[in-house]
């Protein structure tokens, strides 16, 4: 379905962050998603949130995933579209590069035929497609670059939660995905470089055969190929010094990290008793111990033998005079539930008490009070009459009558 | 050889299981010099063996004593998972562990259920059990307590570093893990942990 390019750029226009946010969403997008983000993101115009959904899918930037689908990818010419105008990086594999190097040599085949045939227009051909490739090969390796380096600056700024390991993961990614396998491609004597020298022998063989007379075309080839072939080494050369201290630092904690890892996840999983020596950091503790040398043992000896002789000690068993004070509150406690049964049932328990002991004073008036109340074999009553008041002989006390009778 | 500067105080030091780092002069320069062989010689004849770290300092290699002190499990222990809560963070260990200086009452070791269940394994239940722990790795030489909730660690402290480059490689090489064979796959062969 053809768009319209004025339908297409006012919508873009009128929903620049809304395409921003979409860009920048990871996988696939369901209606929900997109819902959201209009939402986050409203248009220039008020605009109903339905309208802005249906008119991403007229306009193609949303397509199906799949035939009739209800999950939906950014548009792929709409992305590439979107990196241009952010000035996003998007790194070019080795394997592009690869293709573009072996559609070189196509071209370079083609180009030594139509040499070796005189076919002019052939050849010509064969310049606009060397041309094009190496265009695309100088565009696709300063993307590359740009991407990495942003990606570095990226790790070196960022304060995110993500793992070191994680982190250092994503490093040997960029490490093997892309410089590695590009300065492998770009290097003196990798297949760039080859492509190229047989390129630049071609074109140097049209101009001295007359066959191609566009000379600022064959200069200005002959100019890219040096130039990406310089430029190649050295753009990667530096990317992976850049990398590199990053990558041998993240390398480094990694594995840090990892030592320690384990060691911990053994300790959770098989407790302390078997978790070993080998997680112990050794230090050493040196403890001297010596035999007594035969002075040291003479002297101990001397002081045994020169002790001199004491009579044991004699322990005195006397009989205390008076009774202590806590025994005999002890033996006037015990005393009390039998001098009380005869006279139960007792209707003012602590009245009783004060009567029967009026020497005692308030401590041990409630002493022995609770000592009946919680006697096993009475039982205890509070009422509710008028209280009373009690005189003991370090005060007095005021209570409700308490009754007590045989449990 | 009885010439040796400081030698008793470098002995005394050292026996204690103290570690000799830049800190600690003039012992540090006295072995950092070009007599440090002789050093070694004077130990070994002891039957001491005086290890100068790569990363410059100074100890006496422990023996294989027969019963381990409580105090190396704890310090184990208290050292890993500093280093575990460092990696989380995303932030390189070395660059975490030394650059910056440490208050006691906010160290990680308390904040997460599995960190404490570690550290109660090790006889380790509160913070007051920590600053006894950095107590005894003063006194080894592995950190520097600017005052009761403050400190910072010392270069002796890369022994941690070490035996976990240690237990990493040597996880690695029994491949008991399915994760480690994953690593190994996506590290260039230059990367094998090395101190």
């Amino acid at each position: 379905m053809k768009i319209n390019p004025q339908s297409f750029f006012n919508f873009c226009a009128q929903h620049a962050t809304l395409l921003r946010a979409i860009a920048e969403h990871s996988g696939e997008i369901s209606e929900a998603d997109a819902s959201r983000l209009i939402r986050a993101n409203p248009g220039a115009s008020e605009e109903l949130p339905e309208n802005a959904r249906r008119r991403l899918k007229e306009l193609q930037i949303l397509v199906p995933t799949e035939p009739g689908g209800s999950l939906y990818l950014l548009a792929d010419p709409v992305a590439r579209l979107l990196t241009y105008l952010f000035d996003e990086a998007n790194p070019a594999t080795p394997e592009m590069i690869r293709g573009y190097v072996l559609s070189l040599e196509t071209t370079g085949k083609r180009l030594t035929r139509a040499l070796d045939e005189e076919d002019v227009s052939a050849v010509k051909r064969a310049f606009e497609e060397i041309s094009q490739s190496l265009q695309r090969i100088h565009a696709d390796l300063d993307e590359t670059h740009h991407a990495i380096l942003t990606e570095v600056s990226r790790y070196k700024t960022e304060r995110s939660r993500v793992s070191v390991r994680e982190k250092f993961k994503l490093i040997v990614h960029w490490m093997e995905r892309f410089v590695e396998p590009m300065i492998e491609i770009v290097r003196s004597d990798g297949p760039l470089r080859a492509t190229f020298d047989e390129t630049e022998r071609l074109l140097h063989r049209a101009r001295e055969e007359a066959l191609f007379n566009d000379h600022p075309a064959l200069a200005r080839n002959l100019r890219f190929l040096r130039l990406i072939r310089d430029h190649a080494l050295r753009v990667f050369t530096q990317c992976r010094k850049e990398i590199q201290p990053l990558y041998e630092s993240l390398r480094r904690s990694s594995f840090i990290a990892e030592g320690a890892a384990r060691a911990l996840e053994k300790l959770q999983s098989e407790g302390i008793a078997k978790w070993g020596s080998e997680p112990l950091i050794g230090v050493c503790a040196l403890r001297f111990q010596n035999v007594p040398g035969d002075a040291a043992i003479a002297l101990a000896l001397r002081r045994v033998i020169e002790h001199p002789p004491e009579p044991p000690p004699v322990l005195e068993f006397a009989t205390e005079e008076s009774m202590p004070d806590a025994l005999i509150r002890r033996l006037w406690l015990d005393a009390l539930p039998e001098s009380v049964r005869p006279e139960l049932p007792v209707e003012d328990l602590l009245g009783w008490l004060v009567e029967r002991h009026p020497g005692k004073d308030t401590a041990q008036v409630l002493a022995g009070f609770t000592e009946l109340i919680f006697d096993t074999t009475f039982q205890a009553a509070f009422t509710d009459r008028a209280p009373l008041g009690y005189t003991t002989a370090d005060g007095s006390l005021e209570a409700s009558p308490v009754q007590l009778i045989s449990a | 050889m009885n010439s040796l500067p400081h030698l008793a105080r470098i002995f005394e030091r050292l026996k204690r299981g103290y570690h000799l780092g830049p800190d600690d002069e003039p012992e540090f320069s006295a072995l950092s010099s070009p007599r440090f062989e002789e050093y070694a010689a004077q130990f070994d004849a002891l039957g001491l063996k005086l290890v100068r770290h790569e990363r410059e300092f100074f100890y006496f290699e422990p023996d294989n004593a027969e019963s381990v002190p409580d105090t190396l499990p704890r310090i184990a222990v208290f050292s890993y998972i500093l280093i575990d809560h460092a990696a989380n963070q995303g932030r390189p260990i070395e660059e975490f562990i030394f650059g910056q200086n440490f208050l006691l009452t906010t160290l990680p070791h308390f904040e997460l259920d599995r960190y404490q269940a570690l550290l109660r394994q090790v006889d380790v239940h509160e913070v007051k059990d920590l600053e006894n722990l950095l107590k005894h790795m003063e006194r080894i030489g592995w950190v520097k307590l600017e005052d009761n909730e403050e400190f910072r660690f010392l270069r002796p402290f890369h022994r941690v570093f070490t035996k976990c480059l240690e237990l990493s490689a040597a996880g690695s090489s029994r491949g008991n893990e399915a994760q480690t064979s994953e690593t190994n796959q996506s590290v260039p062969s230059s990367a094998a942990p090395k101190e």
